[in-house]
């Protein structure tokens, strides 16, 4: 049987139950390969299929997922969740949209049909590891990889929504561990591309050796309050880690401590964020939003004010506003918020400003999720980077913390860049950006 | 789940095709997550998850694929791309399946398969939430979490494995939100085990409220850390997280047979205090990180990972006792179907010694009293680390003065274990999700409240 056919009789016992509902499909298939000492460690090949139901009766909302697609699995998806909804509470803001769009993403665009065979792909693989491995002090690459992923989700609803999306990712990651007398260090990179031949293994197996090279020297710097500058790849992760901020979720649950702040000062005003969907270039691309409401894109911060939180359907209708196309739901997950890819305004600052005088640049953290309270604001993380003056590396640091309230941190932005980047995942494109006055513990 | 029939027809074709060792993993297991938010029930979700995980291995190449589909072909057409660029001549027959199944050693009684027990979730949680509140007005919100799982699997290999296994996992979180009107902070409690819904009887949601809220008001109070290097007290319990991610993931052969861990020449070699000993015990009956085989159908061990202070066994699956030379210690475990077994930590924790707390604290002129860890990383290679410390108290003059927020440790490996000179007698363990390359798997943490004499503390002060 189809999916269509299977998502239809899903579908068609919902309604004879007296309920509405909407049914993801995801589908997925993928490769991934690892290398170690010259030949494959790892070859791993994974087809995968999802069946992610939700409905809503009586204004009570259940949920049940089966990774089995057998007839009896699938009516014991749609009784499990009808009665998972009954012990639910009532929850009228959330409804099944009364959406009958037809959408569909260019598979063309975003899932190109890719000619290159497995043994190129090996062949890939085996070339990091060998040729990372062969640079100097280079002891071994314990984390390496190639992978390719195509990805389709299926959105049905009772109310004849029918959205179908698709993408491939390739990707390739290297992390080189050096050892140089009692000094070791491990760094990394990685790249993503949807065309294997847009890999370029050269590239990344020099940046991923000058990222640990780098750093091997690295000692503590001493404690203090220091001007901060975080890289392109750790400046995304650090306003994910707080991305809280924005949800409409958290503030309709009493947790976002920016609820109430909408048209307020909450950065300086040199900082205008927005979230931008509709950016091809980037993989948080995203045509539609899980409940199907059309992707738009959208200014959170403007010039340092607040100027709108995420919502979906529920959310929206909570706030007495209109959903933001930002509706998050896999098929194991309830109905949630969520950003496609945050893009940061460039500045004004050139170079020369921007990397006057000592500045700190982080060009990593650890604890990312366990040193932070995205209610409070409160983190404290392991980091490592380079101290600078004047543009120029004074010396590597390891071993060090940064601390302090992300929330107050926004406030303290002395220059933003005038060059924007995308992290290496294509998952968020940002200017550098240089905070005043970060606690530093060496 | 899976007729032997076509298990023999696909694994003698897997080894058909050159392998040396060929698995099939199956996995069906039911989950039900029921979630409450402001004294109400937020939601009630439920799912089977079903796939069939195949492994292939050719000299010390480990092939791996998985489907959620069960018919033979779709087996085979993985096992065909998986070999593809390693086709030769077959190696090795297939042994006859011998069946056997384990010995229960975690027996459950109210398992999913037989009542997902809502009613009594709720109320418990229900029960929970209202100690949370009735603590304090500051109490502003509470999120309560009860999770149960069941995992059936079965194991084939062409060794002639042929084994089965449930585990009824169960666990029960409650978070609490204290807010003043300017700060808001954070507390939570959770009990969890191997075993079904029965653990009810065992917990006391006003134990767990209530320990939310202190913690909640406790870091709402509470002043900004001190940092630089210093001594930290480090409580029991889930204090042994530090050892988990420190030391505990650099014993696992994952790391070791990689040289990517720095204990991987360490055999037989002080690597600790010698006040320090330590074990990961698969063992112990109905405990969160139990299990009764490991994911490669082995019986479990209980292991001793240091003794004295000197390094006496790595935790070996099947692939890192080839490729170190050292015995299986039946610590083969993956989060599911769609991973391929490595080996990982099962309850680990630093055996109880004889340190009296109040000589612990007493010994320290400045430093901190790590009364509540969170979570942390570590990079194996280099072995540095970084925990969050949760609920956390100034020391000086050798007295407890006032609680602190947002703390970090961070170090190494191989120092902290020498930094370790007082270990306690109050020992416990706690119950946490370890992710690693084989995905989350359930693990217990512990140890006694110890003293450590010197580590990085970033605070903000």
């Amino acid at each position: 049987m189809s999916i269509v056919s299977q998502a239809e009789q899903i579908l068609d016992r919902v309604r004879a139950a007296g309920a509405e509902g909407d049914l993801i499909i995801d589908q997925g298939e993928a490769l991934s390969l690892k290398a170690k000492d010259g030949a494959l460690e790892e070859h791993k090949v994974t087809s995968s299929q999802v069946f992610g139901l939700r409905v809503i009766k009586d204004n009570r909302v259940g949920t049940a997922y089966s990774e089995a697609a057998d007839g009896e699995s699938l009516v014991a998806l749609v009784d499990q969740a009808l009665l998972n909804a009954s012990y639910a509470a009532v929850e009228a803001h959330e409804k099944i949209l009364a959406n009958a769009l037809k959408l569909e993403t260019q598979d063309a665009q975003l899932s190109p049909i890719d000619q290159a065979t497995v043994a190129e792909k090996i062949e890939l693989a085996l070339t990091i590891e060998a040729r990372l491995a062969a640079k100097p002090m280079v002891k071994n690459v314990p984390y390496n990889g190639v992978q390719d992923s195509v990805g389709e989700r299926r959105v049905y609803s009772t109310t004849g929504l029918e959205a179908r999306s698709k993408a491939r990712m390739m990707h390739c990651y290297a992390y080189a561990l050096i050892e140089s007398g009692d000094k070791n260090a491990m760094e990394g990179i990685g790249q993503a591309a949807r065309r294997f031949v847009e890999l370029d293994p050269d590239r990344l197996v020099d940046q991923a050796y000058q990222n640990t090279f780098d750093i091997l020297q690295g000692a503590a710097i001493p404690s203090g309050k220091y001007d901060v500058i975080f890289d392109e790849e750790i400046l995304p992760s650090l306003f994910n880690v707080f991305s809280m901020m924005f949800s409409g979720k958290s503030a309709k649950d009493g947790v976002n401590p920016m609820r109430d702040k909408l048209g307020e000062e909450i950065a300086g005003s040199k900082l205008t964020v927005r979230d931008l969907p509709l950016d091809t270039d980037g993989f948080g691309y995203a045509l539609f939003d899980d409940e199907g409401t059309p992707a738009q894109a959208l200014c959170l911060i403007k010039e340092g004010a607040l100027s709108s939180l995420i919502h979906n359907s529920m959310t929206a209708s909570y706030f007495n506003s209109v959903s933001t196309g930002h509706g998050t739901r896999g098929p194991r997950s309830t109905l949630g918020v969520g950003l496609h890819q945050l893009e940061i305004d460039a500045g004004t600052a050139d170079d020369a400003a921007l990397h006057a005088g000592a500045y700190l640049v982080v060009t990593d953290l650890t604890g990312l999720h366990s040193g932070a309270n995205p209610i409070s604001g409160e983190f404290s993380f392991g980091a490592s980077g380079y101290l600078c003056r004047d543009g120029v590396r004074v010396q590597p640091v390891r071993g060090i913390t940064v601390a302090g309230n992300f929330y107050e941190l926004l406030k303290r932005i002395a220059l933003i860049g005038s060059e924007q980047h995308w992290n290496w995942a294509r998952s968020a494109k940002m200017p550098s950006i240089r905070f005043a006055d970060l606690s530093v513990s060496g | 789940m899976l007729q032997v029939t076509k298990a023999e027809d696909v694994i003698d074709h897997g080894l058909s095709l050159g392998a040396d060792f060929a698995e099939l993993f199956v996995e069906r297991s039911l989950t039900n997550a029921i979630s409450t938010l402001s004294s109400q029930v937020q939601s009630v979700e439920s799912g089977i998850d079903f796939g069939i995980g195949v492994r292939l291995v050719f000299g010390s190449k480990v092939l791996y694929g998985y489907t959620n589909k069960t018919e033979a072909e779709e087996l085979k057409r993985i096992m065909g791309e998986l070999a593809a660029m390693d086709l030769r001549d077959p190696r090795v027959s297939l042994q006859a399946f011998d069946y056997s199944a384990p010995v229960e050693h975690h027996p459950a009684h109210r398992i999913l398969s037989a009542d997902a027990d809502v009613d009594s979730k709720v109320a418990y949680l229900m029960a929970a939430d209202a100690a949370a509140r009735a603590s304090s007005n500051l109490i502003s919100q509470t999120r309560g979490a009860c999770r149960q799982k069941e995992q059936r699997i079965e194991i084939f290999n062409s060794e002639g494995l042929h084994t089965t296994d449930a585990r009824n996992y169960v666990r029960a979180t409650l978070t609490a939100i204290a807010s003043d009107g300017q700060d808001q902070a954070t507390g939570m409690w959770s009990d969890g085990g191997l075993l079904g819904w029965e653990i009810k009887e065992q917990v006391d949601p006003k134990k767990t409220g209530d320990e939310a809220a202190r913690q909640a008001l406790v870091n709402l109070g509470a002043k900004a850390c001190p940092s630089g290097r210093m001594p930290v007290v480090i409580g029991n319990g889930f204090g042994g997280v530090i050892f988990h991610e420190a030391c505990g993931h650099l014993l696992e052969t994952t790391s070791v047979a990689k040289k990517a861990s720095v204990f991987h020449d360490k055999m037989g070699e002080m690597i600790a205090n010698e006040a320090v000993s330590a074990v990961d015990d698969g063992t112990m009956a109905n405990e969160w990180g139990s299990i009764n085989i490991d994911d490669e159908g082995m019986q479990t061990q209980n292991t001793q990972l240091i003794k004295d202070g000197r390094l006496t066994s790595f935790l070996v699956d099947r692939l890192g006792a080839e490729q170190t030379g050292f015995e299986r210690t039946g610590s083969g475990r993956r989060e599911s179907y769609k991973y391929a077994p490595a080996s990982r930590m099962r309850n680990t924790f630093i055996e109880a010694g004889d340190a009296e707390f109040d000589d612990m604290i007493s010994s320290i002129d400045r430093g901190i009293y790590a009364a509540q860890m969170g979570g942390g990383s570590v990079q194996p290679g280099t072995g540095e680390f970084n925990f969050a410390v949760t609920e956390g108290y100034y020391i000086e003059n050798g007295k407890i003065q006032y609680p602190v927020k947002a703390a970090t440790l961070i170090s190494t490996g191989p120092a902290v274990l020498k930094e370790i000179s007082m270990v306690g007698k109050d020992f416990s363990l706690a119950c946490g999700m370890c992710g690693s390359v084989s995905g989350a798997v359930p693990t217990s943490v512990g140890q006694a409240t110890l003293k450590v004499d010197e580590i990085l503390v970033g605070g903000q002060a």
